[in-house]
């Protein structure tokens, strides 16, 4: 498996937040971008990595974070067009 | 009584003693609500994510206290009828509240300087890329480390 293409996401053994113990908050959206797409969707656990527990917690925290406006729900309204 | 955030973002164009009138006037409702204020975090003005009220930008105002949910309906249907505030959201707290910091001082000016609109949209993009960018170089190493492995 020389020539694996190369892969958009980071994909560590485990669940980051597990190993780093970092909290889950929709005011960090620094944090929460890694698990949003480019189109704003909700990168899923297979490729994030994550457990479970904090896919769960990182769902919540993003859809509160849209609802606030500090996430987009999608990227067609964009301002930079 | 429960530990309860509430953030709101006020209208862009409330600006000086209005928008401190604003921060005053819903600390005031919550002081008479019974509510045991903890924290104000003013984020000041920054981009929103999306249009909301016709409005690009606006003033993030978070609220840390320790009330009855009774009291939240009160505050919440105030808000409704301030034309000034453009959205709200109140979050119930389970751990307690934590200065969180987000409001970064570096994203404030930023944002104060607004006359820059142009050259902040483009900072933007420039800051959505380098986003994908750094995965890109982690999931190298990782690579690299699996194949050793």
């Amino acid at each position: 498996m020389a020539f694996q293409p190369r892969r958009r996401f980071t994909r560590r053994k485990g669940c980051r937040f597990c190993i780093d113990k970092i909290k889950i908050d929709y005011k960090d959206t620094r944090s929460l971008r890694y698990f949003v797409s480019e189109r704003g969707k909700i990168v899923p656990r297979r490729i994030s990595g994550n457990c479970s527990e904090h896919q769960r917690k990182v769902t919540e925290a993003i859809k509160r974070a849209r609802n606030i406006a500090l996430l987009p729900f999608t990227a067609g309204h964009s301002l930079d067009r | 009584m429960r530990t309860y955030e509430t953030i709101i973002i006020i209208h862009p164009d409330v600006t000086g003693d209005d928008y401190t009138g604003v921060v005053d006037k819903f600390k005031g409702i919550l002081g008479e609500l019974g509510a045991n204020m903890l924290a104000v975090e003013e984020w000041g003005t920054r981009k929103l994510a999306y249009t909301v009220q016709k409005q690009e930008r606006g003033a993030y105002v978070l609220f840390a206290y320790e009330g009855k949910s009774d009291s939240i309906r009160e505050l919440e249907r105030r808000m409704r009828i301030d034309d000034k505030v453009i959205k709200f959201m109140t979050v119930q707290l389970d751990g307690g509240y934590e200065p969180s910091g987000f409001a970064r001082k570096g994203e404030e000016t930023e944002a104060a300087a607004s006359e820059a609109g142009e050259v902040r949209k483009e900072a933007a993009v420039a800051e959505e890329k380098p986003a994908d960018e750094p995965a890109a170089e982690d999931a190298a190493p990782a690579e690299e480390e699996e194949q050793s492995a």
